[in-house]
């Protein structure tokens, strides 16, 4: 370094001693790696406060944290075949309430695409957490149908989107369509008849649809 | 040409970004999307951060997630509140995270403490469950609340909905809850085709008005009597109780929490404390009744309160609170001729008028915070320069050296310390244009804006660290922990089934001395850093009001 031997302080075009160096003092090396991850400090940090308010709160998070975790809105990712199912694992697996979305307030691309498979057993359920009935109105029900029926010219104008899944798409629409028309009616019914036995007739909805999509999709529609 | 227009259109496209999250926010909205969502919203969600508004497509081709778990993530972050979308021309619905809200997750536990001093149990529990479901109908805030609160009393007793209603109307009135913007009715449905996504309006009239609602009933407890519990299917079961009317009575009306408003009570609760802690109790009794007075009509980002005459304080002071007109009087002369200027004289008219000036005290306690962190971190002498500065406006080197009775080489030395941490900053004036060292002026100031802005983003990376190290706590006794858990529920189980002290002992000392204190050990490291976690946040909440009331005035 040429700062620090009396010569090589003309590399300065300020005075040095103004930021407070003597003369002849040795100038810090440059550093050339980063900061420790635990630096020491010169200073303790002052204790957290303690009391009836702070404990309280400390409590909650904890509980809310563990809470959360058991919602419906907590999705946890598929999980991987494990080669030995842990027992443990089966007793300690929690089971969620499900959460039917109000799908009035969401965009209608979130709606899972077969979700007609279980209107029967699911209208039934939305009823009874008294929270979505998002299918159960006429009005959104000739809504629904009037949409189906949209679809199938709205995507194709959709150029740029569609290509890639264009064709695929346009062979399952027409059995969507089918389906959920069909899922439709029986709602229909099932409103009707509910109150006398609504239990044989979402029985028969779940054994029509039962051979030709696998359990997994029951799952889907609800979250 | 063709990379200059390239450059205006990036421009544009940095136009419409709201605003830029920086590497620390991210993080914490990350890692506190991971702890409440799980790893797919994470995902998705910081993928939206990152990149700003996106429709569906995008997303999915983006983050290689399949479609359906996109959409049940957007659905997640949508219900609470933390994305928003809109319909764009030729019916693309673009998402877009709200990053600020997503922060707010940190705070929850102190919304909810805070509804419990104020409106008990109840409260507490109405606010915890929309904290925790994003939003719901009041119809089902009650019964699930009344649930709950019948769960926890003891036998043969339940709670009432018709209280819990109450409770709920009651924040309602105060605006700690708010009616969510509405899906607006569609009458005429049958004209063209429903648009891809609802417009969601705001109703300003309506936002904290409770639909009529006889909720009759009484909270029911789960496991009222266990056989019918466990043998019969759920969903059937409220078919047979009363309540099985069709159509919900508040069907579409959904409600938040509204945090602006408990922020505001929060930063009341903190300028009353700073009143407290600077005069007395009597003035700070006086300054809550003022701001009190103005909570709901003055709007929570306002400057200033509505000026109050002395008489309406007078009138509106605590009942048993025993202080005569005359000494009101002279308080408020004293508390507005306060250099902190927490109370300021608007007029003379009706015995004397006073507003409460929020952005100052916003401002003096965003300056106390920051005084104590240099004092914390520096020590006291830097915290004698700092405020020296702060006080003085702008320094030269050699007058800081002399104002503060410091050795002249310790003095730099601490200076140029708060400087490289960017507490203080640096302005040049050159004497003349070539800026010639020796012919300018080098002053030292205090931009606390700025250096507010700092700390915030300190603090959230403090969070951030906070909570891996916690994360990485737990995973290391991971093992260890699931194993006391393990012995918990067999020793709840056999409690269940009656079993004998000496056989619970026996499963007890299934986990060793050894592994027991490391659970101690454990419990304690992470209690620790859950409560640092909550008072950072305290010192964020103050930080950001501070930026934010700065921000807003013109």
């Amino acid at each position: 370094m040429a700062g620090n031997k009396g010569r090589g302080r003309a590399a300065y075009t300020f005075n040095i001693e103004a930021v407070g160096f003597s003369r002849g003092e040795k100038l810090p090396d440059v550093v050339l790696k980063p900061p420790p991850v635990f630096p020491d400090t010169d200073y303790k940090p002052v204790p957290l406060k303690t009391g009836e308010g702070e404990d309280y709160m400390l409590a909650l998070k904890q509980e809310l944290r563990e809470t959360m975790k058991r919602m419906p809105y907590f999705i946890e990712p598929p999980e991987e075949k494990q080669d030995i199912e842990r027992y443990s694992k089966r007793c300690m697996k929690v089971y969620k309430e499900e959460w039917i979305p109000d799908w009035r307030r969401f965009p209608r691309e979130m709606m899972p695409r077969k979700k007609c498979k279980k209107a029967g057993p699911k209208s039934k359920k939305e009823k009874a957490t008294g929270q979505g009935t998002a299918l159960t109105s006429t009005a959104d029900v000739l809504k629904k149908i009037e949409e189906l029926e949209k679809r199938g010219d709205g995507e194709k104008s959709d150029e740029e989107n569609e290509e890639r899944e264009g064709s695929k798409e346009k062979g399952k629409d027409g059995d969507d369509e089918d389906d959920e028309e069909a899922a439709e009616q029986e709602e229909y019914d099932e409103e009707e008849q509910e109150e006398e036995n609504d239990y044989i007739n979402s029985y028969f909805d779940n054994g029509d649809d039962f051979g030709v999509d696998s359990d997994d999709n029951m799952d889907e529609a609800t979250y | 040409m063709k990379r200059k227009l390239y450059y205006i259109f990036l421009f544009f496209l940095a136009l419409r970004l709201p605003r830029t999250m920086t590497q620390a926010e991210i993080k914490l909205c990350s890692l506190l999307l991971q702890e409440h969502f799980g790893e797919i919203v994470e995902k998705i969600g910081v993928h939206l951060i990152r990149t700003g508004s996106q429709p569906l497509r995008v997303i999915v081709h983006d983050t290689g997630t399949s479609p359906d778990q996109v959409k049940k993530a957007l659905c997640v972050l949508i219900q609470h509140n933390l994305v928003i979308y809109q319909v764009h021309k030729r019916g693309v619905v673009e998402y877009e995270a709200q990053c600020s809200h997503m922060l707010r997750m940190l705070r929850y536990p102190r919304y909810i403490y805070t509804t419990k001093t104020l409106y008990s149990d109840t409260g507490e529990l109405i606010v915890e469950e929309l904290l925790l479901n994003g939003k719901m109908t009041m119809s089902a805030v009650v019964k699930k609340v009344a649930d709950r609160l019948t769960e926890t009393m003891e036998d043969g007793k339940t709670m009432d909905y018709a209280e819990v209603s109450n409770t709920f109307v009651r924040l309602a009135d105060t605006h700690f809850v708010q009616r969510c913007p509405v899906v607006p009715a569609t009458e005429d449905s049958d004209s063209g085709p429903p648009p891809p996504a609802p417009t969601l309006v705001i109703n300003e009239k309506d936002m904290y008005v409770v639909p009529k609602l006889n909720l009759i009933g009484k909270g029911k407890r789960r496991r009222s009597s266990d056989e019918d519990a466990a043998g019969e299917p759920k969903a059937k079961r409220p078919k047979q109780s009363t309540d099985n009317k069709e159509p919900i009575p508040d069907d579409g009306i959904y409600w938040q929490a509204n945090l602006d408003r408990f922020h505001q009570h929060f930063r009341d609760q903190a300028i009353v404390s700073a009143v407290a802690n600077r005069m007395d109790q009597t003035s700070s009794e006086i300054v809550r009744t003022m701001l009190r007075m103005s909570e709901i009509t003055t709007p929570s980002s306002a400057p200033f309160t509505q000026p109050l005459s002395s008489n309406e304080i007078f009138r509106s002071l605590p009942v048993g609170y025993n202080i005569s007109k005359q000494v009101l009087d002279q308080y408020l002369t004293l508390l507005a001729d306060d250099p902190l200027e927490f109370v300021g004289k608007s007029g003379d008219s009706g015995g004397g008028m006073y507003v409460i000036n929020l952005h100052k005290a916003l401002a003096s306690l965003a300056t106390a915070t920051l005084e104590s962190v240099v004092q914390e971190r520096f020590g006291s002498r830097c915290a004698r320069i700092f405020r020296l500065v702060l006080q003085k406006k702008h320094l030269e080197q050699k007058q800081v050296e002399d104002f503060a009775m410091i050795p002249a080489k310790e003095a730099k030395d601490m200076l140029y310390k708060m400087l490289s941490e960017n507490f203080i900053s640096l302005q040049e004036i050159p004497k003349t244009p070539d800026h010639a060292p020796s012919r300018t002026f080098y002053l030292y100031t205090v931009n606390v804006l700025s250096a507010a802005r700092m700390l915030l983003h300190r603090c959230y990376k403090s969070i951030a660290n906070l909570i891996e190290r916690r994360q990485f706590e737990t995973k290391e006794n991971k093992r260890l922990l699931e194993k006391s858990q393990r012995v918990e529920a067999i020793i709840a189980s056999m409690q269940a089934t009656g079993a004998e002290a000496a056989q619970l002992q026996e499963i007890e000392e299934m986990i060793t001395a050894p592994e027991r204190q490391q659970l101690e050990t454990l419990k304690r490291n992470v209690n620790k850093l859950d409560a640092s976690e909550i008072q950072v946040d305290e010192t964020i909440f103050l930080l950001e009001s501070y930026i934010e009331s700065t921000m807003k005035r013109p």
